[in-house]
């Protein structure tokens, strides 16, 4: 690839990441602010659960990861005064700990496809439950406040909303650089097997338990982190938002819709659903109460059945297509020429 | 102490039926057309709403109620065959899930719009029966029979009409079936006709118990699926059995701790089994 082709390519990714740079300074609304921070903060979490998802191994148990993860860091600094830095850390080594102890299990006894999501499924409801038995430290399913300090960076909490603009940002950056890494490392290669056919990439010597441990710790760790972002920005918590069946559907959800094996197919599902929820609610919300909910769910499985692959999948694959096509139309005619 | 666990047993025991109950529609769905059917709880708390409907509006008997309640989810289920599942048939498992999760939205806001978040029950008072310190409460008492007999009817229409053996033929070998000259989308239709059938008969036994809200039927979802698999998908007798088991672990272990402690350690039991039995308790494995 020469030059002119690479910056050619990534020319409107460079515009809109200049666009979103400098967006804040034009003084928007607040609340364009805040939704696009929230769809940060998801697109993050569901880019992170789709470096598992793309290679066929489908957890619907990562509420557990995002509950876990948030309520140690929110109880640490609660009660300890331990700053959310850290408590990102241990957040993660916990639920990376528990998707340690579950994965290897898993792995080991060749828990594959639907049983895999059924048994993850269970673990998310297992983690809400958990939080709601320990009602007098957890405050239960009426969640937990987090304490203020102001601003300070050390506590990771800011008054101003721009800041975690920038901060989630930075976190959603991070995890399509890594998906890119990922991509195009040999773990990828041997990834890609075992999602075909485990039996098959195991006989030509890949470490199936290995590989797979792997990738499951990373999107572990990386989704509670997410737990943590999103504390801090919400400042409260509780497990129905957190962890549970709900949420740990909502995440597939917006990466399927998105398109789960693309590097960009996360974040616009998740803009996509995020925007959708709000103007649905906006424009309906108050008139009939649930009736915006009916809507949306109604659209959610519309979309499921007439975008399989979602929608930049859809897209990208047609564009490929019609680039395949237009490649293939010179040849033809030199040939029939000939 | 001892009392308490005998009668939580006890009351396990009879919570096992009304757990079987739920079980049995879920299970033929999962057998028959190979998919989760997420919504299955939602259908029961529609079948409810429709019950409590037409006892307060139109002050009907409970018997004529639960009949229209059945003949209405009947109706849905083969509607929601055709609209959502036959388009998604041949798409990734994954897939199916979420839409049937879409439909977890869709149901429970409706309910949510037509009745509000209101709990709602009918009045319907049945004695509780004791022997000497064993208190029974007859509303489950009859949703244990009912679970009995509904048992024995759905193993009577698999096993002796013609109908059930063109289902129980799909559910085994699809494909041998289409040789047979079985259409497996007729199939499809009427075992989610039957699925429909059975959540209003679910319902009806479950309107004396509970009192009915929007998101009753996700309470009952999770619980139900770990049966099913627990059984073994599509094996009636495991799905019967494992209700037992879950209804008297939940029940002991909520007297002995409390109710979500209870819970978790069902969802581990299941999670702990899964490893070591995937294909369920009496589940046969297939090979691969």
């Amino acid at each position: 690839m020469n030059a002119t082709s690479f910056l050619k390519r990534k020319f409107p990714l460079a515009i809109l990441l200049l666009g979103i740079l400098i967006l804040p300074l034009l003084s928007p609304p607040p609340y364009l602010i805040h939704i696009i921070t929230f769809i940060f903060i998801w697109s993050y979490i569901t880019t992170v659960w789709s470096y598992m998802g793309r290679f066929h191994l489908v957890s619907l148990g990562h509420g557990a990861f995002l509950g876990i993860g948030a309520y140690i860091s929110i109880l640490l600094f609660n009660y300890y005064n331990i700053s959310p830095w850290i408590g990102m850390l241990l957040g993660g080594m916990g639920a990376a700990l528990i998707a340690l102890i579950l994965g290897y299990a898993c792995f080991r006894f060749g828990v594959i496809g639907d049983y895999f999501a059924l048994v993850t499924l269970a673990l998310g409801e297992v983690v809400a439950l958990i939080i709601n038995a320990f009602r007098d430290v957890t405050g239960g399913s009426l969640g937990m406040t987090l304490k203020s300090v102001g601003t300070s960076f050390y506590y990771f909490q800011f008054e101003k909303k721009i800041y975690y603009y920038y901060v989630s940002l930075v976190f959603l950056m991070f995890a399509l650089f890594l998906w890119q890494i990922i991509d195009r490392s040999r773990i990828q290669k041997a990834l890609h097997a075992i999602g075909e056919d485990e039996i098959a990439a195991a006989s030509i010597g890949i470490r199936i338990i290995r590989y797979k441990l792997f990738i499951t710790l990373i999107s572990a760790f990386l989704t509670a982190t997410g737990g943590v972002l999103y504390t801090q920005y919400m400042t409260y918590v509780n497990p129905e938002t957190l962890s549970g069946v709900g949420v740990s559907l909502a995440i597939p959800f917006k990466a399927i819709l998105g398109g789960m094996f693309h590097l960009w197919g996360s974040t616009i599902g998740t803009a996509m659903i995020v925007s959708l929820e709000e103007y649905i609610r906006i424009m309906y919300g108050a008139r009939f109460i649930g009736i915006s909910q009916v809507f949306y769910g109604i659209l959610l499985v519309a979309l499921i059945i007439f975008l399989p692959k979602g929608l930049y999948g859809t897209i990208s694959d047609y564009w490929q297509k019609r680039k395949r096509i237009s490649e293939e139309q010179p040849k033809m005619k030199l040939g029939f020429l000939r | 102490m001892e009392q308490l666990i005998l009668s939580a047993t006890l009351n396990g025991i009879l919570l096992g039926g009304v757990l079987a109950l739920l079980v049995f529609g879920l299970n033929l769905i999962f057998g028959v057309v190979k998919i989760i059917h997420l919504a299955y709880g939602q259908f029961v708390m529609l079948g409810m709403y429709i019950i409590f409907l037409l006892m307060t509006t139109y002050k009907m008997n409970i018997f004529i109620a639960s009949l229209i309640s059945c003949i209405i989810l009947g109706l849905l289920g083969i509607l929601l065959q055709m609209i959502v599942i036959n388009p998604l048939l041949k798409s990734p498992r994954l897939n199916q899930l979420l839409a049937l999760a879409g439909l977890i939205i869709i149901f429970e806001n409706m309910a949510m719009v037509l009745w509000g978040a209101d709990y709602r029950g009918i009045k319907l008072f049945l004695p509780v029966i004791h022997f000497g310190f064993l208190f029974v409460r007859t509303s489950y008492l009859v949703a244990f029979i009912g679970a009995i007999i509904t048992l024995l009817g759905l193993n009577l229409f698999l096993n002796k009409t013609y109908v059930g053996l063109a289902i129980r033929a799909t559910a085994q070998d699809l494909d041998s079936t289409q040789l047979m000259g079985i259409n497996p989308k007729w199939v499809y239709l009427i075992t989610q006709a039957t699925g429909g059938i059975l959540s209003g008969i679910v319902a009806s036994f479950f309107m004396p118990i509970y009192t009915v809200h929007p998101h009753f039927g996700s309470a009952f979802t999770l619980m139900a699926f770990i049966i099913v698999i627990l059984g073994g998908m599509g094996n009636f007798l495991g799905g019967f059995i494992s209700a037992f088991i879950i209804g008297v672990v939940t029940s002991i272990s909520a007297v002995l701790t409390s109710t979500e402690i209870a819970d978790s350690i069902a969802l581990i039991i299941f999670i702990l089994i899964m490893l070591v039995r995937p294909q369920g308790l009496l589940g046969i494995r297939e090979s691969r």
